[in-house]
């Protein structure tokens, strides 16, 4: 039966042998979905800085725009819009749109991700 | 090959179709958000306390933000909880993940719920 889950299956996210382009958009939007919970927590976490008052999160935005904090930002933002876009290609296709066309979707979404995640870092980096 | 997404066994057509619908809005308001804060609004976005503040004077921002924390909040662990299927865990231990992913995303969304009311109520 396929689509069922078992153990062997979590192991093989890992795998990168014998793997299709539809393999590689999953393990993508699942990489990316476990990076992007784990920030989602730490933000709200980091957030509660604000219930503090101004110099809490005042100090927290120093510590914030440092240069390491920004490259580590530049991969929620990537992980974002490789989710995001990954995301809509998997709902519109439950639905039965554009099934024929999943690699070439697949395909768009990495390059428009690429030049997404450039024009960001070069905002926070350049301008 | 590329396999068309669907509920799997224990995951239920609600949730599944939920995590697709919430996916959608999170889209969107990420969107928005971007566009607010970094192409419309101050130029050094959300930088001080102060800005937050004055960010959360137009009503539309604590409405969307507070739609955002729970749509974002149950993807994200209906999302881990279908990763978890994958290690295909006893009815018993997913029972447990159950109530634990419950419990957590209930306290974080009064959580998050309760840090955008209190920023509203300060200000001024």
């Amino acid at each position: 039966m396929e689509n069922q889950p078992a153990a062997n299956k979590f192991i093989r996210w890992f795998d990168p042998r014998n793997r299709q382009v539809g393999s590689w958009a999953f393990i993508l939007n699942r990489i990316t979905a476990i990076g992007l919970t784990i920030y989602l927590f730490l933000h709200l976490i980091v957030l509660s800085s604000l219930a503090r008052g101004p110099e809490a999160y005042d100090s927290f935005i120093d510590l914030a725009t440092s240069p390491l904090f920004k490259f580590g930002e530049l991969f929620v933002i990537a992980g974002g819009i490789i989710h995001g876009l990954n995301g809509i290609r998997v709902g519109i296709t439950s639905f039965g749109i554009g099934i024929r066309k999943q690699k070439e979707m697949f395909y768009v979404i990495m390059v428009i991700s690429v030049i997404g995640t450039a024009i960001f870092a070069i905002k926070m980096f350049i301008l | 090959m590329f396999e068309i997404s669907k509920p799997k066994s224990r995951e239920g057509a609600f949730l599944w179709l939920y995590k697709i619908i919430a996916g959608g809005l999170i889209v969107v308001i990420l969107a928005v958000h971007f566009i607010v804060n970094h192409f419309l609004g101050p130029k050094d976005g959300l930088l001080t306390y102060q800005a937050v503040l004055d960010y959360y004077k137009n009503p539309i921002i604590p409405a969307m933000e507070i739609i955002f924390v729970i749509v974002a909040v149950t993807h994200s662990l209906i999302g881990t909880r279908s990763i978890i299927l994958d290690t295909n865990p006893s009815p018993k231990t997913l029972k447990v993940i159950d109530w634990i992913l419950i419990a957590i995303g209930s306290a974080a969304i009064i959580y998050g719920i309760w840090l955008i009311l209190v920023l509203v109520s300060r200000i001024t």
